[in-house]
């Protein structure tokens, strides 16, 4: 690989957004293009953020400022891949369902699913039901992904299921369902698709959804 | 012995006669009352009355007064969501901003006095519950840990800020642990025998990033309690075995762990600092989803597997949710109790297939007069069964010869197979005519009695 995407790759592991950036810059006055900076340095690196995380060789904090690497070098790179005319792997939908305020888990699978090239569209905490389905029908999405941290508001994930089943999207979108007190079981009982167990693997879950 | 000693030698690693229990009934406690979680937060009374339904019906050892994560914030300035079967949840967080610019550190003027927010009502309460049962039940005072406090003051900057801004981080902490002391104090003054350091965000974070923040404020919040003559314990939530080693050289007497983390591991570091462990019945694949038997049967196993049980406390893997079912809880507390009983019940249930042909139902359509039959456990151990088993008694008594009365307890062979026939799920109830009409929840005189009449026309 190249010297300076490795570089690039190194600095967004460690979390160094300001280095991270110049470096990101630097590739490109260099003229690497943007794609080859993204997936080879920028996802790549996020790729091994995420299977550490997976691992428990790392922790919120350590994906948090990876995930800030990775928001600050797009800046630079999105205008060049609007240019370049890149493809999203797919779209997501992600919250965390009504009455629920929890957002780490949450911003951990839209770093993760960033991480894997899916254009994530994030509605914040305490979401509605309709809000998924409106969203996902204005965004042309394959998922929509809820979160949940508390045993009272899991139960809210049900009435999304039920919001996209009786949408036209029924047929369209998978449901993803995650969070502390979430179950493989669960999952089955409200009819929702997939279950995952952290970031990592919602974010692998939705990127085989994706390229299926 | 008394509970509160068994709690307290048990803390102290001496030996004692069974194994202690606490039942971290927070919001849960206003389910017993038919209160709501705000309601209970909030109201003094209420909470009085259902904290002390939770004593009643669960025998507790030790018992937490409240379980809020969110009093010392709201003093602090975060507004809170209520919701009614839950804990409050943070709205805002005042210190939030650009994750660019370091967090601004609060006054120390702005630590919270007993007159602040809800500490009145928490601290009336804590008073209350002192003068009533705190003779024989140790009573726990909950505080926010300081890291927590300062997620919920930061937001999730905080985990950033731990990269960028050391300094201030660390001083972020310090204010997070004066206020945590300040609390502290005002509970050990209203008489907590306890206070449980809660931090469910340390299982988040690296060990080394453990030791850089956690260790100086920690471990003087733990210092302090202990100056002050009151024992302490270190909660945390979800795996944080990576880091019980570093928790345990902050110096709490005890730590409590939730179902992510293997017990036996938890114990054996525990055991090498000097440190007593709590834990770990599933908060919600058991205690809220299992029925009676499935939470027996965990404690009985629990305590069966454990070859060395000294410094180990019974209790849930956190706060209990709200509508955990009762007859759970107080399942646990009798396999905890009478264990041996219990052992042989689930024996005897789960063993060889019961052969209940030889249980005679009644006909319930062609009673010559209504029929009220007992479910118990055993009314001489567990204490919802005495309670009900006593006021079944006390309408007989009323009623007396206008209705009949039958009395089963689970402990015999035979009515084990007559629980089964009848599909009586929760113990202890009370059915008449054949229909359940209490569950774990004891009636009053009047509306058991209400109840019969009714049967009666």
């Amino acid at each position: 690989m190249n010297e300076k995407l490795t570089e690039i790759s190194s600095l967004l592991q460690a979390g160094k957004a300001g280095k991270c950036k110049k470096a990101v810059k630097a590739a490109v006055d260099e003229g690497i293009d943007a794609q080859t900076i993204l997936n080879e340095a920028l996802l790549s690196g996020m790729d091994v953020v995420g299977r550490k995380f997976k691992a428990n060789e790392i922790f919120v904090p350590e994906v948090l400022v990876a995930a800030r690497c990775m928001n600050k070098s797009l800046d630079v790179l999105k205008p060049l891949l609007l240019k370049e005319g890149s493809e999203p792997v797919g779209t997501v939908i992600l919250g965390t369902v009504k009455g629920d305020l929890h957002d780490i888990g949450k911003n951990l699978v839209n770093i993760m699913m960033q991480g894997k090239g899916l254009t994530v569209i994030d509605l914040g905490v305490d979401v509605p039901a309709e809000k998924f389905v409106e969203a996902a029908k204005e965004n042309n999405a394959d998922i929509v992904a809820c979160s949940a941290l508390l045993t009272t508001t899991m139960g809210e994930m049900q009435g999304v299921v039920d919001a996209v089943k009786a949408s036209d999207l029924a047929d369209k979108v998978k449901i993803m369902i995650g969070g502390a007190p979430i179950t493989s079981d669960f999952c089955e009982e409200i009819g929702a698709d997939v279950y995952s167990v952290d970031g990592s693997e919602a974010a692998e879950a939705a990127y085989e959804i994706c390229v299926a | 012995m008394q509970s509160k000693e068994r709690l307290f030698k048990t803390l102290k690693h001496e030996s004692v006669d069974r194994i202690p229990w606490v039942p971290f009934a927070g919001v849960h406690a206003g389910f017993l009352k038919d209160y709501a979680a705000d309601e209970v937060l909030q109201d003094a009374d209420k909470l009085y009355e259902s904290l002390m339904e939770v004593n009643r019906l669960y025998k507790p050892d030790g018992q937490p007064v409240v379980f809020d994560l969110q009093l010392e914030a709201e003093c602090l300035g975060c507004e809170l969501q209520w919701e009614k079967n839950s804990p409050p949840s943070i709205k805002t967080h005042p210190l939030d901003g650009d994750d660019e610019e370091p967090p601004v550190i609060p006054c120390e003027c702005t630590i919270p006095t007993p007159e602040s927010g809800r500490f009145p009502v928490i601290l009336d309460v804590m008073r209350r519950m002192k003068e009533s049962v705190g003779e024989t039940t140790a009573l726990y005072g909950l505080v926010t840990g300081p890291f927590t406090l300062a997620s919920h003051l930061r937001g999730n900057n905080i985990f950033t800020d731990m990269f960028d801004f050391d300094e201030e981080t660390e001083e972020l902490l310090n204010y997070c642990a004066k206020v945590a002391k300040a609390s502290a104090g005002y509970m050990i003054d209203a008489g907590m025998d306890v206070i449980a350091v809660v931090d469910p965000l340390i299982s988040q974070i690296s060990s080394n990033h453990f030791e850089e923040y956690m260790i100086k404020p920690f471990t003087e919040v733990f210092d302090y309690i202990r100056e002050r003559g009151a024992y302490s314990s270190f909660f945390v939530c979800g795996d944080a075995t990576r880091n019980l080693e570093v928790m345990c050289k902050t110096k709490p007497d005890s730590m409590s762990i939730d179902e992510n983390v293997d017990l036996k591991v938890a114990l054996e570091i525990g055991r090498k600092h000097g440190v007593v462990v709590g834990g770990n019945i599933p908060l919600t694949t058991v205690m809220l989803n299992g029925n009676q038997m499935d939470n027996m049967k965990f404690v009985v196993d629990l305590l069966d597997n454990m070859e060395d049980k000294s410094g180990f406390i019974l209790a849930p893997g956190c706060d209990m949710p709200y509508q955990t079912p009762i007859d759970n809880a107080i399942g646990v507390a009798q396999a905890v109790i009478e264990t041996e009983s219990v052992r042989q019940m689930i024996k005897n249930y789960v063993g060889e297939e019961i052969d209940t042909s030889g249980v005679v139902i009644p006909n319930y359509d062609n009673l010559d007069k209504p029929l009220m039959e007992v479910f118990t456990l055993d009314p001489l151990s567990c204490a919802a069964c005495t309670y009900m088993l006593r006021v079944a008694q006390e309408a007989k008594d009323t009623l007396g010869d206008k209705i009949d009365m039958a009395e089963y307890r689970i402990t015999e062979k035979e009515n084990i197979a007559r629980v089964k026939k009848m599909e009586v799920e929760k113990l202890p109830s009370i059915y008449i005519n054949g229909q359940l009409e209490f569950s774990s929840i004891i009636p009053s005189k009047s509306e058991l009695e209400k109840a019969l009449n009714i049967a009666m026309k």
